[in-house]
C-alpha cells in the first residue's frame, strides 16, 4: 500500500474536525480571557504563543522523533543542514517499552529525558494535564492509523507502563513514523494552537468569523523565523525554554473554576 | 452524602447477571434529552434504586458549568468521587458523537480508579432534540422527554424518540398540572418507536422507578451475555409520510437541504 504524503498527514493533524478530543479545548484562550486579557489583545497574545509556548510544544516533538529514531527531519528545510543528516536507527519491535531501542538508548529512558525537559518548561500542573489529556486523544488516533509504526509502539508501550504522554511527545512520534518533516511539525504545532485558540474564541466573543483566521496567520508567521532553529533541535536540552508566566498562572487560575466551556 | 453508596462488593452483584463482566468493562449507558427535562434527576433515580446491588460511576457533560456532577454529587445517591464532569467546547452533541474522545478517557479513568464498575452512566449536555450518543461511546442509551415540554414532543419524532433503547417521559406527576395526557404520550411516543421500550416517570411513583430498574438490570444482563448489540439512532431517523398512494419513507440520506435546528 502506498503511504499518503507526509504534507496530507499534516493536513489531517490539524485539522479541527478530528476527533481525537481537541474540540473542548481552548490553546489556554479561555483561562486568558477569564483572566483579564482584552479580546484587542488577542492577535499580540497569538503572536506571543507562537513564538514561546508553542516553540516549547514543537521542539519537544522534533526532538522526540529524533531521538525515536523516525523520520522527522530528514526532509531538509532549505538551508538547514546540520541536525537533519543525523543517522537515524530504525527501532526493532518489542513488546515492553525497555525493550525498545532508539539510536539514543531504549525508548522508555529517551521518553523520560523529553517528557522531564518539556515539563520543566510547562511549570502548570494544569497544562501538563490538559497536554495529556490531549496526548491520549491522540494515542488513541495513532494506535488506530498507525498500530505497527516502530515510534507509535514505543510510546503505546510507554503510555501502559508509565501513564500518559503529553500531546508534542505523541505528536513527535507521529511525525516520525508519517515522515513529517521537523519543520512542518514546528509548524503544524504553531499553527494548530492558534488555530485551537481562534476557533474557541468565536464560541467567547462575537466576532466577525473570518477576523480571527488572519490572526493566525499573522501568528503563524511571526514564528517562521524561529522554524529553522527549532527544526534542529536534537536533544532534550535543545528544546526552547521560552515560557509565559502568566498564561501558566491564568490556567492554574481557570482550573479551579466551576463554570467554563473549555478543558484549558 | 457517601454514606449512602456503599461500597459494593463483587457478591452484592444481582445472582440473576450472568457473569462478572465478560466483556472486560462496564456497561456503558447514555442519557441524552432537551435541557431541563429531568436528565441529571433520572440519574441519580437510577442511583437510587440501583446504588446498593451495582458499581456505578457518572460522568457529566455540562455546556457551561459543572452544575449537573455537583447536583449529583450533592444528591447523596453516589460516592462523589465516582461522579466527574468533563468540557464539551460548547458542543455537547460533538462530545457524544462526533469526536467523543473526552468521554471515552473519562470512561476509562473512572473504571480504572473504581475497578471494577458494573455501571457507567453518561449524562449528555442538555442539547436538542437531535442530539444522540455514538455506539462507539455507549452500549445503550436512554433519552429523555417530560410531559411539561408538550403532549406533541413524543409524536415529532426524531432519532432519541425514534430508536434510542429506551424512552422516557419523564414528570409524570406533573401532568395533571400542565395539561397533558401522559398515557396519549406514551401511546404516541410508543408509535413513534415501532414498539420500541417507553416507561412513564415519575420518581415519586415507585411502580415506574421499579419498571426503569428492571429495563437497566435487562440490559447490563444481555450486554454481559454478550447479546446486547449497540444500536445507533442515527442522525435522524428515518421516518413514514402518509399521502394518497400510500405514502413514503424518508430517509434524510440525501437530503442535505434540510433545515434542521442545530443548537450551537
Amino acid at each position: 500500500m502506498t503511504s499518503p504524503h507526509a504534507l496530507s498527514v499534516a493536513m489531517l493533524l490539524a485539522d479541527a474536525r478530528l476527533p481525537s478530543g481537541g474540540h473542548a479545548h481552548s490553546a489556554s484562550l479561555e483561562p486568558a480571557l477569564l483572566g483579564g486579557l482584552p479580546v484587542a489583545a488577542v492577535p499580540a497574545w497569538l503572536i506571543g504563543r507562537a513564538t514561546t509556548v508553542s516553540l516549547v510544544e514543537a521542539g519537544t516533538a522534533v526532538v522526540t522523533a529524533r531521538l525515536l529514531g523516525g523520520a522527522a527531519g530528514t526532509t531538509t528545510p532549505a538551508g538547514a543542514v546540520p541536525a537533519d543528516t543525523i543517522p537515524h536507527a530504525t527501532i526493532p519491535h518489542a513488546t515492553g517499552p525497555d525493550g525498545v531501542r532508539g539510536p539514543a538508548g531504549p525508548a522508555s529512558a529517551v521518553l523520560d529525558r523529553v517528557v522531564d525537559a518539556w515539563a520543566a518548561r510547562t511549570p502548570a500542573p494544569a497544562l501538563r494535564d490538559a497536554a495529556r489529556l490531549l496526548g491520549r486523544g491522540y494515542l488513541r488516533l495513532a494506535r488506530t492509523l498507525w498500530p505497527d509504526a516502530p515510534e507509535v509502539r514505543a510510546i503505546t508501550a510507554y503510555d501502559a507502563v508509565r501513564g500518559p504522554l503529553p500531546r508534542a511527545v505523541v505528536l513527535g512520534a507521529v511525525a516520525g513514523a508519517t515522515g513529517l518533516s521537523a519543520a512542518d511539525a514546528v509548524r503544524l504545532t504553531v499553527y494548530d494552537d492558534a488555530q485551537t485558540a481562534a476557533a474557541a474564541l468565536l464560541k467567547l466573543e462575537p466576532l466577525d468569523p473570518l477576523t480571527p483566521a488572519r490572526w493566525v496567520l499573522e501568528a503563524c508567521a511571526a514564528a517562521e523565523p524561529q522554524v529553522p532553529r527549532v527544526a534542529l533541535c536534537a536533544t532534550p536540552e535543545d528544546i526552547p525554554a521560552s515560557g509565559s508566566p502568566q498564561t501558566e498562572g491564568w490556567a492554574e487560575a481557570h482550573a479551579l473554576l466551576s463554570q467554563r466551556l473549555f478543558r484549558a | 452524602m457517601p454514606d449512602t453508596a456503599p461500597e459494593s462488593t463483587p457478591e452484592s452483584t444481582p445472582e440473576s447477571l450472568p457473569g462478572s463482566r465478560p466483556a472486560g468493562r462496564a456497561l456503558r449507558l447514555g442519557v441524552a434529552g432537551p435541557v431541563g427535562v429531568g436528565k441529571s434527576s433520572l440519574i441519580a433515580t437510577i442511583c437510587r434504586a440501583l446504588g446498593e446491588e451495582l458499581r456505578i460511576g457518572v460522568i457529566t457533560n455540562d455546556i457551561y458549568t459543572d452544575e449537573d456532577a455537583r447536583f449529583l454529587r450533592s444528591a447523596g445517591v453516589l460516592d462523589p468521587e465516582r461522579i466527574r464532569a468533563v468540557e464539551t467546547g460548547a458542543c455537547p452533541h460533538t462530545a457524544i458523537r462526533d469526536d467523543v474522545t473526552a468521554n471515552l478517557l473519562a470512561a476509562e479513568d473512572l473504571e480504572r480508579d473504581f475497578d471494577p464498575l458494573d455501571l457507567v452512566v453518561i449524562e449528555s449536555g442538555g442539547d436538542n432534540l437531535t442530539a444522540t450518543f455514538s455506539p462507539a461511546l455507549v452500549d445503550a442509551q436512554i433519552f429523555v422527554l417530560d410531559v411539561a415540554g408538550g403532549g406533541d414532543v413524543a409524536r415529532k419524532g426524531g432519532p432519541g424518540i425514534g430508536r434510542a433503547d429506551l424512552l422516557v417521559v419523564n414528570k409524570t406527576d406533573l401532568a395533571p398540572h400542565v395539561g397533558v395526557d401522559v398515557g396519549r404520550m406514551v401511546a404516541d411516543a410508543a408509535a413513534a418507536r415501532e414498539n420500541r421500550a417507553v416507561v412513564a416517570l415519575s420518581r415519586r411513583d415507585e411502580e415506574s422507578v421499579a419498571e426503569l430498574r428492571s429495563w437497566v438490570l435487562g440490559v447490563l444482563g444481555r450486554f454481559r451475555a454478550g447479546a446486547h448489540v449497540a444500536q445507533d439512532p442515527g442522525p435522524m431517523a428515518p421516518h413514514f409520510h402518509a399521502d394518497e398512494d400510500g405514502g413514503y419513507v424518508h430517509s434524510h440520506d440525501d437530503a442535505p437541504a434540510h433545515d434542521h435546528a442545530h443548537a450551537h
